[in-house]
């Protein structure tokens, strides 16, 4: 299925590309032909998409109760730090302090290199 | 009912409408993929995996391109991913299996293959698609390049040298 007509779009062509092109649609056309879809009925997509949605449905509960237990640990290491050994959570914050900006600098240098590539 | 409700009422958590909207769109999608796969198999699985995402992200689609744009573009970066975890040898040997296998269902309706399939599954498939999104389905080269995720101008000097490259293999191949 052709959205839109070849000779409309954007580029031009020569004569020697529009016949490679032609060439190439006939060939992708007989590809069609060769190879004939046959579309599932109404039914079949429902109950993949049921199944589909059941499936998201489970794995964001999962994702969930994981954040959720990994908090609950994380705020409880911090809250018997700080009632047990106070000092011990203002250097956890210094070395945090430090740390945060050297991170910092790390990522964006990262992504620059991505973003260059 | 047209399309665009049926989208809205899938977004809004409708089952009825979203498989009523994948279903009008899989055949697009499957020819789709088996253009750029060149390959049966694996243009089946990803249509799976494409309609599986699409259930899966279709509260993000925002409607500013055509609903089967959306598709494709899932679908084009599903297969990169793919050939990007797959090791080129073992891609090669099943481009060769599955192109036998596409040249006998021919030869069983008494059709010539063309030599510019042969050609196309030569090339990467990352010069191969946006050719065919190009000069098949009419995508501009921005479109291409957003589906992608590439510049506009990468899009055109892969399309042109492609174009080149294809008709220099034909060339040869008239030749021999």
């Amino acid at each position: 299925m052709k959205e839109y007509d070849s000779k409309n779009s954007n580029s031009i062509l020569d004569d020697e590309d529009e016949l490679t092109v032609k060439q190439l649609i006939d060939g992708l056309e007989k590809l069609d032909q060769w190879n004939p879809v046959s579309t599932p009925n109404l039914q079949w997509f429902q109950q993949n998409v049921e199944l589909e949605k059941k499936r998201i449905r489970k794995k964001q509960w999962k994702d969930l109760l994981t954040f959720i237990s990994v908090a609950v640990f994380v705020l409880s290491v911090v809250i018997a730090v700080v009632y047990r050994q106070p000092i011990l959570f203002l250097y956890f914050q210094l070395v945090g302090i430090i740390l945060l900006p050297l991170a910092f600098n790390n990522t964006s240098k990262t992504r620059k290199k991505v973003s260059t590539e | 009912m047209d399309e665009k409700d049926l989208i809205r009422k899938a977004k809004k958590g409708d089952t009825l409408a979203l498989s009523k909207l994948l279903q009008q769109n899989y055949s697009f999608l499957v020819k789709y993929l088996m253009k750029v796969t060149l390959h049966p198999q694996i243009a089946e699985d990803l249509t799976q995996e494409t309609m599986m995402k699409c259930i899966e992200k279709i509260q993000l689609y925002n409607g500013e391109s055509k609903f089967s744009s959306w598709l494709i573009t899932i679908a084009t970066n599903l297969f990169i991913d793919q050939q990007r975890r797959k090791k080129r040898e073992k891609n090669w040997l099943e481009q060769e299996r599955a192109l036998r296998k596409m040249k006998w269902n021919a030869a069983i309706m008494n059709e010539d293959w063309t030599d510019v399939l042969d050609v196309l599954a030569q090339i990467n498939e990352e010069i191969r698609m946006p050719i065919v999104l190009k000069h098949y389905y009419g995508y501009t080269y921005e479109e291409i390049g957003e589906m992608m995720g590439i510049a506009e101008g990468t899009v055109k000097s892969r399309v042109s040298n492609g174009l080149k490259s294809v008709r220099k293999e034909l060339a040869e191949l008239e030749g021999v």
